[in-house]
Formats: structure tokens, sequence, C-alpha cells
């Protein structure tokens, strides 16, 4: 990224591939649509090349792009009322028809229990677990102590268990 | 440990990256209270199976818009290489200074002609003209400072935009962009005072939206402030949100209940 800064352009190319298919899951699991996720990857580099000079070198560049990201969805969000939109989650299932029955079932379920989980809880559960963002890094993106964010996660991973577990009971009835 | 000591590890225990002293403790705690030994042991077994949500890969369209915005931002950048990056430099903005001090004698010069024996209508014109010369050398530095690496040339940008036609939509849209993203506190804060002076619908929006975003206490009231002094009814749905927010600064939970009641 200080290269970009520098001024050397191609240089985001490498940014690209290292961090976009993170990125577009990033979008994917907090907006539920494949569309809005390749059109947010694609405003998340628009704007680290509009904002580059703006990076601090002094501060990872993760936890920078990922504010990024989420000032993206959130202006995407606020036009096209995403939040709505997350019933009907759009995942390929190309990949996964030679998996076991129940264990597509069981990815399923989880995927239906995230959805349902409430938008503060599920960004902060997919930065930790799905982006393998460090807890000082989500701290210093949320502004708040690497405790709370400890904290904010257990309460997300129990208010998905008992999400989780009203649709098993749901599912067996 | 208590038990709610204990739950903040919970995330580490799950990722296996309890260590040392902690470790021991958050064991003894988990052989002596049930409650807890169980309630992390069943969200461990959840935590796990997430793993098996697989990552999806976006589409090659992805790559290839990316590529085409890479190249149409060179081209641009390129195109713009031999007159733009002066705007960076000490020299060029002292050269804007003095530009727009000549200006402003010359339209002041042009007031006092207006009395003489030109006449009044096409005086008035070229006054235009300069006022909107002079605005247009202003928005350039403004906008030119604001993407400095240096707090306090932000800073001075900030301070610009103030002399800037108060709606200007690039210079609104520059300075939402710096109560957003900008690192530094001060920067934040003088942004959104500068957008005090700004009666533009989207700077009222663009403020609304950031209220939630924001990682400072100070910013957040600073914003809630401006809301208020707008007597912004749209905005009440985010201070209600952010009232209702217990992951929020206190201060900034009560500061939001006394702009609520302001603003209703």
């Amino acid at each position: 990224m200080l290269a970009v800064r520098g001024g050397d352009l191609a240089a985001l190319a490498t940014l690209f591939e290292r961090h976009h298919r993170a990125l577009f899951n990033y979008f994917l699991h907090i907006s539920g649509s494949r569309d809005h996720g390749e059109d947010l990857v694609q405003d998340v580099f628009f704007r680290i090349l509009k904002y580059r000079r703006s990076f601090d070198p002094d501060q990872p560049f993760r936890p920078w792009m990922y504010r990024i990201a989420r000032s993206a969805h959130a202006d995407l969000a606020s036009k096209r009322r995403l939040e709505t939109a997350l019933g009907e989650r759009e995942f390929s299932v190309t990949s996964r028809v030679d998996e076991g029955l129940r264990q597509q079932q069981e990815i399923s379920l989880l995927q239906r229990a995230l959805a349902r989980l409430p938008a503060e809880k599920r960004e902060i559960l997919v930065l930790s677990r799905f982006q393998n963002l460090k807890h000082d890094e989500i701290a210093s993106m949320l502004g708040c102590e690497v405790g709370a964010v400890k904290v904010r996660v257990y309460r997300a991973v129990r208010a998905l268990g008992q999400i989780y577990m009203e649709l098993s009971g749901e599912r067996a009835s | 440990m208590n038990c709610e000591e204990a739950r903040s590890l919970f995330v580490d225990y799950w990722s296996d990256a309890l260590t040392g002293g902690a470790s021991e403790e958050f064991s003894l705690h988990l052989e002596a209270c049930q409650q807890c030994r169980s309630e992390a042991e069943s969200l461990k077994g959840l935590w796990t199976s997430l793993s098996a949500i697989p990552e999806e890969d976006p589409g090659p369209r992805t790559r290839t818009r990316f590529h085409d915005l890479l190249r149409s931002w060179r081209q641009a950048e390129s195109v713009r290489r031999g007159w733009f990056p002066l705007a960076a430099h000490p020299a060029f903005q002292a050269v804007a200074a003095a530009l727009i001090l000549t200006l402003g004698i010359g339209a002041g010069y042009l007031l006092r002609s207006q009395e003489g024996a030109r006449g009044a209508s096409s005086g008035q014109s070229e006054i235009a003209q300069l006022r909107a010369e002079v605005s247009n050398m202003r928005q350039l530095v403004a906008l030119s400072l604001l993407q400095q690496q240096n707090a306090s040339d932000r800073l001075r940008g900030v301070s610009y935009a103030y002399r800037v036609e108060h709606d200007d939509p690039q210079v609104v849209d520059a300075l939402l962009t710096t109560v957003s993203l900008d690192s530094n506190v001060n920067v934040r804060l003088a942004a959104v005072d500068a957008l005090s002076n700004v009666s533009s619908p989207a700077a009222r929006l663009g403020l609304e939206q950031t209220l939630d975003r924001q990682t400072s206490p100070l910013v957040q009231i600073a914003i809630l402030d401006q809301l208020v002094q707008w007597r912004d009814r749209a905005a009440r749905a985010v201070v209600e949100s952010l009232v209702s927010d217990r992951d929020a600064d206190p201060e900034v939970r009560q500061h939001a209940q006394w702009a609520l009641r302001e603003i209703q």
C-alpha cells in the first residue's frame, strides 16, 4: 500500500489479488448478494485509489481497508435497503453437489442462522471468524478495546446458537 | 476469575489462542463452574462448525472490472501529470495565494471603476467572472490540501473549504469523506464544523450516515450538536439507534438522548 500511496498505482493489482476474494466473502456474508458483493469489491478498490494519500503508513493496511469496506457497504445499504434482502442469500451450490446431504443441510442451516443475526452481531462474527482479522485489528477498526471485541464476538456466537437451535427445532418439526 | 471474565476469553478458547496464566485461570474456572463449562463447550462446537461454510469465488468480471478501473485511472493520472502534481507543491500554493490576491485587487478595482465611464452591466459581468475564478481557485486549493498526508495541511484544507461557495458539491463530498475516513480526530472535528455552513441535503444525509460509524466520541458529539443545530428531524432514526446502542460510549448515548429531545 505504501507503493500505491507513493504513486505506483500498478502495485494496487497485487493488493487486489491478495484481498479481493476475502473482501468478496465479507460482503457476501453481510449483504447476502453476489452482485452486491462484486460491486462493493470494485467500490472498495476505487476508494483505495481515491483516498490512498489518507493511508497512515504507521498503521496496518487491513483494518484501514475494512474501514473503507464498511463505509462502502453502509452507503450502499442506505441506498438499497440491503438488510431486507438477507433472507434470500445467494450461495453458489455447484461446488458442493458431491458433498453429503447431511453436511449440505448443516451448512444451509448455519447460513440461514447467520442471515438472521442482527447486522452488528453478524458483522463482528464475520470479521472474527471468516476474515481472520486479529482482535486488535478489529478493535482499531471499530474504535473500542480488544476486550470489548471479544465480548461482542461471544455475544454474537451465543445469539447465533439460539437462532440455530430455533431453526433446528423448526426443521425437526 | 469470575464468569464475566471467563466469557470474554471464550473466543480465545475456541480458537486455541489461550496461553500462560490466563489459560490456567480459565481452566480452573471451567472446572469449578458447570454453567460456563457447558456454554463454552456447546458454543465451541458451533464456532468450529462455521468453518464448514465454504468461501465463494467472485465471478470473473470482478477481475476484469478492476483492471478496467485501474487502467482508466492511470490514463487519467498521466493526462493530469503535466500540471496537477503542482497543486500539492508549496510553491504552487504560494502562487495560488498570490493569484487570489491579484484577482481580489482586480475585483476591487472593477468595483470602483463600475461607477466610472464603463457601463454598469459590463462591469458586473466581469466581476462575476472574477468571483467565479477566485472560487474555482479556492476550491482547487481546498481539495488539494484535503488530500495531503500531513494532518496540519488537511486542517488548512478544511479552513479553505470555509471560503469556498458553501454548497459546492465537490467540497461537500471531500469534507464528508474527511469526516468519515480521516485518521486525525482534530481534522474530522474541523470538517464537521465546516459542514455547519452547508445547507445542502447531501451534507445532512452524509453526517447522519457517518454518526454510528465514528470511532471517536468527540466527533460523534460534534455531529449530534450539528444535527440539533439543523433541527434535522430526518436524523431521529439514527440518533435513536445510537441511544439504544449499549456498546456506544455512555456520554455519547447521554448526549444522543438530549439531541433526540431537541430535534423532536
